[in-house]
């Protein structure tokens, strides 16, 4: 059992003993004679009253020892003593003997601390019940009326803006009806979006005229001013809009957030970067330290593919120290086919991270670089069993007669059956040998041989 | 003797209230930090395109993995929706578990389905698969449907797992209904992975009573009529948004519902699958997972989405309700017993330190200790001479709590994804606020004390639960 609990457990049992010690050596200091004494007189019930409360008062236990006096005063009304105690414990544990609610008295018989805290509980819960449920049903008006209010502008919005982008020559009387309506922030908020919306669409002239009516209209100032801003939405929201107008005035700051501690602003800058620094889109890989996620690695990909940007050669990346970096660069070689990156990726076969590996033997298969075969084949014997799965699916990909000894060798040596199968499917791809190896398995004697070569002969699974 | 009464009134008296104390204000605590949790939430996912996972090609692939016991009434519908989610890699694996209707026959011929030569290989160790089916129609390519012995909803989660061919799986409950875009929300989790290795991903699960149902898809959101789903809905509002957004944003999970859970395949293939052997399989697998992931020293978290990603139908009778919140309790009994070394353990982290025992003390024994605090009570008015206004100024604080809770909840779900968007069902929730601490809560604590009780006597069945279906919802539609 770990240390850790072990001492914790310890600690716990060596305090719980303490306060069983401690409190045990004042309760049973004394022998308990009068206890057991079924009829008692009303000396010794003053007695144990005073014997046991005197016990609850040196153990802190306040409550318990006033019931004890109060009892005793009953017994004796005229005794100093209890009265004594009595009074000085209730003045400990502050209790007045009624709490004034100002409008009534109740008499609780507890600590004027308690009540009190309970008194505001009880008040704040109220209030935050009706705060909130007021909250809930003013939203809702609030967020109807806000997005009938929304839509409105962003039709009327549109309609100017396809009407300025569409017209033959620049309307400034347009420009200026614009720049009317936009005069409030959320109006101007409201048309950023719009134009942002209607930028993804258009290209060419139209979309040089949109950016000449954001630049007119001083929209990058509020673009700018958000990218500066110190909370991070805001900043994200504004270089996504530079990004998208392609205005440069505040790549310093963008490069600035390309390390950030937060995903979405850093994804945010990367993005910005892919669109704003055409000559260099990708030189943030360069000096990226954080793990490049699957996640940015797909925006960046979906950023390439939808504003069909210039492709860098990925193979530069493949001795990066980030490897999630050579990770990207090994996806982007195998989705845009760049086989000339084949030499450099044949040395990620001895690279140290497994992942970097079955990532290599997989592009290899994609590509179908037969020339990687007999170094998959090398490689094999020495590979964990996730990269062996890849390298026997990776043969099946790019079929070559030369690998069937190899895949026979799988098949029957191999006691993992997802490997077997693996292997027979891959044998299965070779063409007419495939097909005559596997046959001779299918009526061989050993069990297992037949259903694994019947469960991939079977087109219906794929 | 009256001594002895006098020591243990106080202690019961201090031990409840104190308890209750910290109870409510771990509720507080655990809801100020799902706020704040759920705000980021918010957000990071307006930046979220997530149209580009279904477009992308290095999306990861998924398993949905469906098992089925008697839905011969609305199985067609479900597999369909199933098949119809948005999401570009992913299969469908329905299994039947040995359905005693004609289930089996009925998904036979609506997918035009025949047997495969299909090798089973048993990794995860399951009752016997009588065939692997799959469809002549390339239209249902994604389909898989598994007929095997019976062997419970846990045995048929593992025997999907073996036959599972993708790295992730999603299992559901066959006749809940998934939002279209839960797959897209549940595999975002994986793709924004760092350094700490994501596991699971869990989503809000809410309630389909009287919602209108086309084709397995939800096409109107209704409150339910009925008292006891829409006292439901309350409870996993409050659940879902504020305790464990909370315990989500802090690693500390215990549960991912098995309505609706995403994990890694390879960690679940290595911890043995689903347990067959309690009837709290979902919250023992994220258990058995978060200690296989600690004990290994690999950094890991389960990421909890807000996001309403299924929809299911809640009992509506006293009964079922009653057999399943019983289940429930003994299911976190045994996996609180099974995995007792998590106990206040450092070794576990926040899962061990804060998780299990919150779970412990206040899931588990809080219950319990409401009970035994009503006895007592009880046997205050017979024997001794309660304090009224005392008591009364406790069931105010109490009360005032219970309901301040429920309506901080429903602000939650005013200020993220308003599901309900009529006043009057926001008014009737609130209502329902007002009276659930009173009629609903004392209910809930004596199925909890039946579980126990149960428990101890060695229980160990699922009971059985029957539903009314969606076919019955106003306007609802089936093929």
């Amino acid at each position: 059992m770990n240390r850790c609990i072990i001492q914790g457990r310890f600690i716990f049992l060596i305090t719980i003993i303490f306060f069983l010690q401690h409190y045990s050596s004042i309760v049973f200091a004394q022998p308990e004679k009068s206890l057991s004494e079924k009829s008692e007189s009303s000396e010794k019930r003053y007695e144990r009253a005073i014997l046991w409360g005197e016990r609850f008062y040196q153990l802190h236990l306040n409550t318990l020892a006033l019931k004890q006096f109060d009892k005793a005063h009953k017994i004796k009304p005229g005794a100093y003593f209890p009265t004594y105690r009595s009074n000085q414990l209730k003045i400990k544990l502050h209790q007045p003997k009624n709490t004034n609610l100002g409008f009534m008295v109740f008499d609780f018989n507890k600590p004027g601390i308690l009540i009190s805290a309970l008194i505001l509980v009880i008040l704040f819960s109220f209030t935050s019940m009706v705060t909130a449920l007021t909250i809930v049903l003013v939203n809702r008006n609030h967020m109807i009326l806000a997005e009938k209010r929304k839509q409105h502008l962003r039709e009327e919005y549109q309609t100017m803006l396809v009407n300025f982008l569409f017209a033959k020559d620049i309307n400034e009387e347009l420009i200026q009806k614009i720049r009317r309506i936009a005069s409030t922030n959320i109006n101007r908020r409201i048309l950023i979006d719009q134009m942002i919306d209607l930028s993804i669409t258009l290209t060419g002239l139209e979309k040089e005229r949109l950016k000449e009516l954001y630049l007119a209209l001083k929209l990058d100032q509020d673009s700018n001013k958000k990218a500066l801003a110190k909370k991070w939405h805001i900043k994200a929201k504004g270089f996504r809009e530079l990004a998208f107008m392609n205005i440069h005035s505040a790549n310093s700051e963008i490069i600035n957030c390309l390390s950030s501690k937060n995903d979405v602003l850093r994804m945010e800058a990367q993005f910005a970067m892919v669109r704003l620094n055409p000559d260099n889109s990708f030189g943030f890989l360069d000096f990226l330290q954080k793990r490049f996620t699957l996640w940015e690695q797909l925006n960046v990909y979906e950023t390439i593919t939808f504003h069909h940007l210039e492709l860098p050669n990925f193979e530069k990346w493949l001795q990066s120290d980030n490897d999630s970096v050579v990770m990207f660069s090994l996806r982007m070689i195998s989705v845009f086919k760049q086989i000339s990156a084949y030499n450099s990726m044949l040395s990620l076969l001895e690279h140290t991270n497994p992942e970097i590996r079955n990532q290599t033997i997989q592009v290899f298969g994609n590509l179908k670089i037969i020339e990687s075969l007999p170094h998959l084949k090398r490689i094999y014997k020495n590979e964990t069993y996730s990269n062996c799965m890849t390298i026997v699916s990776a043969m099946g990909k790019m079929p070559d007669n030369s690998m069937l000894s190899f895949l026979k060798l799988v098949l029957d040596k191999e006691d993992d059956v997802q490997l077997q199968i693996e292997a027979a499917k891959a044998i299965n791809k070779m063409g007419e040998e495939g097909s005559v190896a596997l046959t001779k398995l299918l009526n061989s004697d050993y069990k297992n041989y037949q259903i694994i070569i019947k469960h991939v002969l079977d087109k219906r699974i794929s | 003797m009256d001594i002895f009464f006098d020591i243990l009134g106080y202690i019961v008296n201090n031990f409840v209230f104190g308890l209750t104390v910290i109870i409510f204000a771990s509720y507080l605590i655990l809801a100020l930090i799902s706020a704040i949790a759920l705000r980021t939430y918010l957000r990071k996912n307006s930046f979220v395109d997530y149209n580009n996972i279904i477009l992308a090609p290095l999306t990861p692939s998924i398993s949905v993995i469906a098992p089925a016991f008697n839905e011969e009434k609305s199985i067609v519908d479900n597999i369909r929706a199933l098949l119809s989610l948005y999401y570009n890699n992913f299969e469908v694996i329905v299994v039947n578990d040995g359905s005693t209707d004609n289930t089996f026959k009925t998904v036979l011929e609506a997918f035009d389905l025949e047997r495969v030569n299909y090798f089973f290989d048993y990794r995860i160790p399951c009752e016997r698969i009588r065939g692997v089916y799959k469809s002549k129609n390339r239209s249902f390519k994604k389909l898989t449907f598994i007929d095997k012995v019976n062997g419970g909803k846990a045995d048929a989660l593992n025997a999907g797992i073996n036959i599972s061919k993708n790295d992730l799986i999603c299992s559901i409950d066959v006749d809940s209904i998934m939002e279209p875009d839960a797959l897209l929300k549940m595999v975002k989790p994986f793709m924004e992975e760092t350094d700490k290795k994501v596991i699971g991903t869990g989503g809000v699960i809410r309630i389909a009573n009287s919602c209108q149902i086309e084709n397995g898809q939800i096409k109107k959101i209704h409150l339910p009529e009925k008292f006891l789903p829409r006292a439901q809905v309350l409870e996993y509002t409050r659940a879902f948004l504020m305790a464990r957004m909370a315990w989500g944003k802090l690693n500390g999970l215990l549960l991912i519902s098995g309505a609706l859970g995403m994990f890694d395949k390879e960690i679940v293939i290595k911890c043995g699958g689903y347990s067959t052997s309690t009837v709290g399989e979902d919250m023992e697998l994220v258990v058995r997972m978060r200690r296989f992931m600690a004990e290994q020293k690999l950094k890991y978290q389960i990421i909890y989405i807000p996001d309403p990603l299924v929809w299911t139908e809640v009992p509506s009778t006293l009964k079922i309700l009653g057999r399943q919140r019983n289940r429930w309790t003994r299911g976190t009994m045994e996996t609180l017993f099974k995995h007792k070394i998590l106990f206040m353990n450092p070794k576990y982290g926040i899962f061990g330190m804060l998780g299990y025992t919150y779970w412990l003390l206040f899931e588990w024994l809080a219950p319990i200790i409401e009970f035994l605090g009503l006895l007592y009570f009880v046997l205050l008015i017979i024997f001794g001479q309660p304090n009224w206004y005392f008591f009364l100024l406790l069931l105010a604080f109490v009360y005032t709590y219970a309901v301040a809770l429920s309506t901080w909840a429903l602000l939650f779900e005013e200020m993220t994804f308003h599901k309900y968007e009529k006043r009057r069902e926001v008014l009737k929730l609130f209502l329902m606020a007002l009276i659930e601490p009173i009629v609903y809560h004392p209910l809930t604590v004596s199925w909890s004390i039946l579980g126990n009780i149960d428990y101890l006597r060695g229980v160990r069945s699922w009971g059985k639960m029957e539903r009314e279906g969606f076919k019955n919802h106003k306007g609802s539609k089936t093929t």
